[in-house]
């Protein structure tokens, strides 16, 4: 497993800090914290720990502790007046760090790393850390909360750590206060936490606070500590229930209205999100992105009984977001409405402003998908190889193009791999079985290039959900060589999204030779991870892909596209070049540091121009143009 | 006699000796043909940890990262990207040129 620690962080002035721990009871957590803590890098730093009128062995054990300073309170005041009594002990010149009994700190450098991430914005009041849990999972990144529940969510909570979330500096609408670094000039200019909460929402109060005074909020994504979360409270679930209960109801009468409006734009969005298809992975990015952009979006899903996919959509989405996006409330008639899908299903839009959001394979669109689109306000597509297609095919609505995006909070180089020990390089590919994406073409050429004697093995990702298919008598039917280059298989497993970006960065070269594209997701988050790429000179995909960050794949030409999907007949597809192929891919495998270079600039091009909020941001543009 | 009796049981030896070679070589014959048959029957890998088992090594991971080992299925299952791939790289069998 490669390490994803960032580069150490640029010299900052060391302003005095005070690392404020806050403990009640639990020596063994307290001591621990300590231990860990005293052995990092505390320059120009006091501990200042806050005996929260512990009733056990802590005040003994504290004043044998040396290097620290203790302020011993006779009573518990609870998680608010607690700190605020150490912010009020602390050197007056100093920035105060919050820090809870809980924490391990595993990383030495936590404390300049979180300095200089106050240091590098002037309007930087509040900054937290990654903290995981011990069993490895993330705990949290940063938090955000919805005005429809006011119950603050942690972002990237549980999911395995696997180096996402690690930009060094990344605004958030809040943090937990677990670990925070308060500037001295934000805690002179609003004080310390707010006295309305005993524990609970004290935290997202104040980078509210915060931010009303024009501070940001930030989490700095090279500082990650260990969180044994709730260690002080966590024998008493029912008093949990009942401060959070009561802490949520102060909230929610003093920050409703302010969370309510931070929304500019309100909007119906009528697609599909919780089925394994690429509409519905790309619907959930959009749907998390717009709501960053202040757009107030309800989700209905538009498929189901009558439609071209009948099915009834599961309801949970695993995702609290949008869960919430999907029970609010929407008006019969909504000002406006987008359906992204096929256009087979723009009628369902209920939109007074209608938007259709669509994308296709092939060099045309299919004669009812125009007749459906003839009806919309105005058409997106990702790509300007669909808005062609579009014209080509007789629409005279207006088409704008929404390009796709990545995620690079779970896209980027510097997440863990897993690479190959055996030191093989590592061709991969990603794709469901089908015509469209010419697996054949991909093995027989890799199995006749290389030989099962040379470092090189082509490992590739297969999904086959069609029980007519026997995948087995298909690839039995390519006759590979058994002395040819060597193929494994992962065959329909399914990874968490989430885990998606560390598979790509296990290997060494993404392969995509499909015969026609809508967008390619796999390959945009391959290439936002760094993989040097190979891909079908044709399709939507040349909006991203060109000769200074990838490998185009030249094409023979068109060819009619034949194959099960409805849609694509009377139309072309590519055909890709077995032998530019076979070329590309030993040009890669004999020049890895070129292919190297190209994955780097794919990764860096990605990150500045191709990300959901570049999608959301275009929206919004899109929204305020048509009055919506 | 005694000269009679050791020719006696010299010849009974040796024909007990015959009788136990014969039977030796039937059984070798016999057991060729297994192996024949096995060597037919059986895929590589499953010959390959034949022989490994029976020289006292440990079988080759297996994985199901090899067309002969597919359970051919349209069903999804739900996997992780780490456990994954230590088990696929695992159960490869590296090419000696191989270098990083």
């Amino acid at each position: 497993m490669t390490d994803f620690v960032s580069t150490p962080p640029a010299a900052a002035p060391a302003r005095k800090a005070t690392l404020l721990v806050l403990a009640w009871n639990r020596w063994d957590l307290t001591e621990k914290c300590l231990a860990t803590l005293l052995a990092t890098d505390l320059e120009n730093a006091e501990v200042l720990v806050v005996d929260n009128g512990s009733t056990d062995e802590t005040p003994q054990r504290l004043a044998a502790t040396p290097g620290i300073r203790v302020l011993r309170l006779e009573k518990n005041l609870g998680f608010v007046r607690g700190n605020n009594a150490g912010i009020a002990a602390a050197d007056p010149e100093s920035d105060v760090v919050l820090l809870n009994n809980d924490l391990i700190f595993n990383q030495h450098d936590w404390l300049p790393r979180l300095r200089a991430a106050a240091a590098s914005d002037p309007k930087i009041g509040v900054v937290g850390a990654r903290l995981r849990l011990p069993d490895g999972r993330l705990l949290h990144a940063g938090t955000y909360i919805l005005p429809d529940t006011m119950w603050g969510q942690q972002i990237g909570s549980l999911e395995q750590d696997l180096g996402q979330y690690t930009t060094e500096v990344r605004e958030v609408e809040g943090i937990v206060f677990a670990c925070a670094y308060i500037k001295r000039e934000l805690l002179d200019e609003i004080g310390g936490l707010a006295l309305d909460f005993e524990s609970y929402f004290e935290d997202t109060d104040y980078c509210l606070r915060a931010r009303v005074a024009g501070w940001k909020t930030v989490v700095c994504g090279s500082v990650t500590l260990i969180h044994d979360e709730h260690g002080s409270t966590q024998n008493d679930p029912d008093s949990l229930g009942r401060l959070f209960q009561a802490s949520r109801a102060t909230f929610r009468a003093k920050w409703g209205a302010e969370l309510s409006g931070r929304y500019k734009h309100r909007l119906l969005w009528q697609s599909i999100m919780n089925f394994p298809t690429g509409y519905a992975m790309s619907c959930r990015e959009i749907l998390r992105a717009l709501d960053s952009e202040r757009v107030e979006v309800a989700y209905r899903y538009v498929y189901g009984p009558r439609t071209v996919f009948p099915q009834n959509e599961p309801e949970n989405s695993e995702d609290y977001r949008l869960n919430v996006l999907r029970t609010r409330r929407v008006s019969w008639r909504p000002k406006a409405a987008v359906v992204y899908g096929q256009a087979d299903v723009f009628g369902s839009n209920r939109g007074r402003v209608k938007i259709g959001y669509t994308m296709l394979e092939v060099d045309g669109f299919p004669r009812d998908w125009v007749r459906a689109a003839q009806k919309m306000a105005e058409v997106w597509v990702p790509s300007e190889f669909n808005r062609q297609g579009f014209r080509d095919s007789g629409l005279t609505r207006p088409i704008e193009i929404i390009p796709l995006g990545v995620d690079t909070n779970y896209f980027h180089p510097g997440l863990s791999a897993f690479p190959n020990p055996h030191g093989e390089y590592v061709f991969f590919s990603a794709f469901e079985w089908g015509e469209r994406k010419e697996p054949g073409l991909l093995l027989k050429t890799f199995n006749d290039e290389f030989g099962c004697d040379e470092p090189v093995r082509l490992v590739c990702k297969v999904i086959n959900r069609d029980p007519g298919l026997k995948l087995k008598e298909e690839i039995r039917a390519l006759r590979l060589r058994d002395q040819g280059g060597r193929i494994s298989f992962l065959f329909n497993q399914e990874f968490p999204h989430y885990q998606l970006g560390s598979l790509y960065r296990s290997m060494d070269c993404f392969v995509s030779v499909s015969r026609g594209e809508g967008w390619n997701m796999p390959l945009m988050e391959a290439m936002a991870c760094g993989l040097p790429a190979i891909a079908t000179d044709w399709g939507a995909h040349r909006e991203f892909v060109n000769e200074g960050n990838a490998y185009p794949l030249r094409i023979r030409g068109t060819i009619p596209a034949i194959a099960k999907c409805p849609y694509y007949a009377g139309y072309r597809w590519a055909d890709p070049d077995p032998d530019h192929l076979r070329h590309l891919m030993r040009r890669v495998f004999e020049h890895r540091e070129e292919a190297r270079a190209k994955g780097a600039q794919a990764a860096r091009e990605i990150a500045d121009r191709w990300t959901w909020r570049h999608t959301a941001r275009k929206i919004v543009a899109r929204l305020a143009a048509l009055g919506a | 006699m005694p000269n009679d009796r050791d020719a006696l049981e010299s010849a009974l030896r040796i024909a007990r000796l015959e009788a136990r070679v014969a039977g030796l070589e039937e059984a070798l014959v016999r057991r060729s043909r297994e192996l024949r048959e096995l060597q037919r029957q059986l895929p590589g890998r499953e010959l390959l940890n034949l022989s490994r088992r029976a020289a006292g090594l440990p079988p080759v991971p297996q994985g199901r990262y090899e067309l002969e080992i597919w359970r051919e299925t349209t069903a999804l299952s739900t996997a992780s990207v780490e456990e994954t791939l230590l088990d696929l790289w695992q159960s490869l069998t590296p090419t000696p040129s191989a270098q990083r």
